[in-house]
């Protein structure tokens, strides 16, 4: 088929790009900038570049704040996977009531407003010991991330083909073993794309982590950014350097599961 | 980001034929795999839930937090709509979500179509909005606070270009903040938008097309005969998250404007969280989110019921 792109569809494309690529491009020139050159038109583009953004953004701070985010996003990502892939393989292989039951609560745990969760919680952790610990935030994370994750996965292992379990059971495997040796492995695109989602959500996290670390020592590069980006008199290059520190890890992620994402994405929610 | 995915059924690309007479266990032995599922959300969602809900009906102050509170009945939820502020935060949720519903679906709407040409400009552009949705809101939140700033780069333009002889307030009048807030919330939803819409296009046949082309049809009547009613049942669906989305935002509020300027961009759910860890009223915080989750259940229905007459109707 043809497709001839009218005026009409070149204008939207072209809008497009203007509002999505600006906004990239500006946190990156920015944060070359020095604090003279941020504002003016003149200086848009036509500036010195510096790196001093950069230079004053790399300490001991930020390499702290790098560890914390990776060590908050993969043990997310992985306590979420070890909880959510059983589940979602659950939902897709029963029927009845207590499935639809489950599946119901999911949804709703899935739009709960993480503004609603985080005040209760607050108080649990309290009691728990479980504030101002990197496990206390990574157990937040999970618990907001689950319900999203199993029903992303539902769908994945529903295309599994019900008869090569069959297949392997009457070879004598047991349900666990077809689990993990069969469904797992056919299944393995969907827990990596779903991996992958969650991996940047809790990268991006940051409204427990600003509020259960009690002090900024320990936050995750997002809290970071969070906590400076609503102070006053911003440092605008030293800001958008960190906005690009933040990113780097997502740009490389993303690259490596662009495709895995644009269609993975639309499976949970289009037939 | 924030992404929000419907349970629906399996993909197309893998029809799941059933054979439940061959089967030799019962199927329900699987249930057994939900229970990590439901030991974890049981204590980490649903208590917390429960405490929510104790804490909305108790006097729960910073001294109180660990200690016994004090019942109170519905004060809390009284003292919230006599004062007027959960009826205001409840009106402006309302503009918020209307204004990031409407942009984020027209505009998720129009990139799918203009994106459904094959070609190195559109798989570019795809993929550049997919990667700013994926982006942390913080990232996103913080660019747009610059871009919108008095010396930023939409009043340089205006300034500049003599629209304007002052800056436009974007980010601490009254009206233009809950304008602008909603504004930087669809546009990071309509990449997702965008690439739902796209996959429901994509699944139009070819031949649709050229039938339509040997008739004779306009671009606009593509559209809307043929391209339309194909997206109708993700339309459904798209619309009952995008709302869920605007609702529950409150990330690019936090960085943006945090609230301000006064109350203007306070919705419901960030004048819960303000109450709680702000004014360290958790009572009144926990009765202000009690009121968000009602509102949360009640889309939550109306998301179960539009699956539901999808899953039907194919």
């Amino acid at each position: 088929m043809k497709q001839t792109a009218g005026p009409a569809t070149t204008a939207i494309k072209a809008l497009l790009t203007l509002m999505y690529g600006v906004p990239i491009l500006w946190i990156v020139l920015t944060s070359f900038k020095s604090s003279a050159d941020v504002f003016g038109l003149q200086s848009s583009f036509a500036f010195r570049p510096v790196t001093t953004a950069y230079v004053e953004a790399f300490d001991g701070a930020l390499l702290t704040a790098l560890r914390q985010s990776l060590l908050i996003s993969t043990g997310t990502t992985a306590l979420t996977l070890l909880v959510a892939v059983p589940a979602a393989y659950g939902l897709a292989r029963t029927t009845g009531r207590i499935s639809t039951i489950g599946l119901s609560l999911l949804i709703v745990l899935q739009m709960m407003p993480q503004t609603a969760t985080v005040i209760p919680m607050f108080q649990i952790f309290g009691n728990w010991k479980l504030l101002d610990s990197t496990l206390g935030v990574i157990i937040a994370d999970t618990a907001l991330l689950i319900p999203f994750a199993t029903l992303l996965l539902r769908p994945f292992f529903r295309a599994v083909p019900p008869q090569l379990e069959e297949a392997a059971s009457i070879d004598g495997a047991s349900i666990l073993r077809a689990f993990f040796s069969i469904v797992l492995p056919v299944a393995r695109n969907g827990v990596f794309t779903v991996g992958t989602l969650v991996f940047l959500l809790s990268w991006g996290e940051f409204l427990y982590a600003v509020n259960f670390f009690l002090a900024p020592g320990s936050y995750p590069l997002s809290a970071l950014l969070a906590q400076q980006v609503s102070a006053f008199g911003i440092n605008w290059p030293g800001l958008m350097a960190l906005a690009v520190l933040t990113s780097i890890p997502i740009l490389i992620v993303f690259t490596g599961t662009y495709r895995l994402l644009r269609d993975g994405l639309t499976v949970g929610a289009v037939k | 980001m924030t992404a929000q995915l419907a349970p629906a059924a399996a993909p197309h690309t893998a029809p799941v034929p059933r054979s439940r007479r061959a089967r030799r266990r019962p199927p329900q032995v699987r249930l057994l795999f939900l229970v990590p599922a439901v030991v974890f959300l049981g204590l980490f969602s649903f208590f917390p839930l429960v405490q929510l809900l104790r804490m909305s009906v108790s006097k729960v102050t910073a001294a109180t937090l660990n200690g016994t509170w004090d019942f109170v009945g519905l004060d809390n939820f009284t003292a919230g709509f006599s004062s007027g502020q959960s009826t205001e935060a409840l009106y402006r949720t309302g503009v918020f979500v209307l204004v990031v519903t409407i942009l984020g679906m027209v505009g998720g709407l129009a990139a799918a179509i203009a994106l459904r040409t094959t070609g190195r400009w559109s798989g570019f552009l795809l993929a550049l909005m997919v990667f700013v949705w994926a982006l942390p809101p913080v990232v996103n939140g913080s660019v747009w606070k610059f871009l919108l700033g008095d010396s930023g780069l939409f009043n340089t333009l205006l300034l500049t270009s003599g629209l304007r002889d002052t800056p436009l307030p974007f980010l601490y009048d009254q009206y233009w903040a809950l304008m602008s807030v909603a504004f930087v919330n669809a546009f990071v939803v309509i990449p997702f938008n965008a690439l739902v819409f796209r996959a429901a296009l994509m699944n139009i046949s070819p031949e649709t097309f050229e039938a339509a082309a040997l008739d004779g049809a306009s671009k606009w009547q593509e559209i809307r005969h043929i391209m339309l009613p194909s997206v109708r049942p993700t339309t459904l669906v798209l619309l009952v998250l995008t709302i869920v989305y605007g609702f529950r935002s409150f990330d690019f509020i936090y960085v943006m404007t945090y609230g301000g300027p006064g109350t203007a961009t306070n919705t419901l759910p960030f004048l819960g969280y303000l109450q709680a860890f702000v004014r360290y009223d958790f009572g009144l915080g926990s009765a202000t989110s009690v009121v968000a989750v009602i509102g949360v259940l009640v889309l939550a229905a109306v998301y179960a019921r539009s699956i539901r007459r999808e899953e039907s109707e194919s």
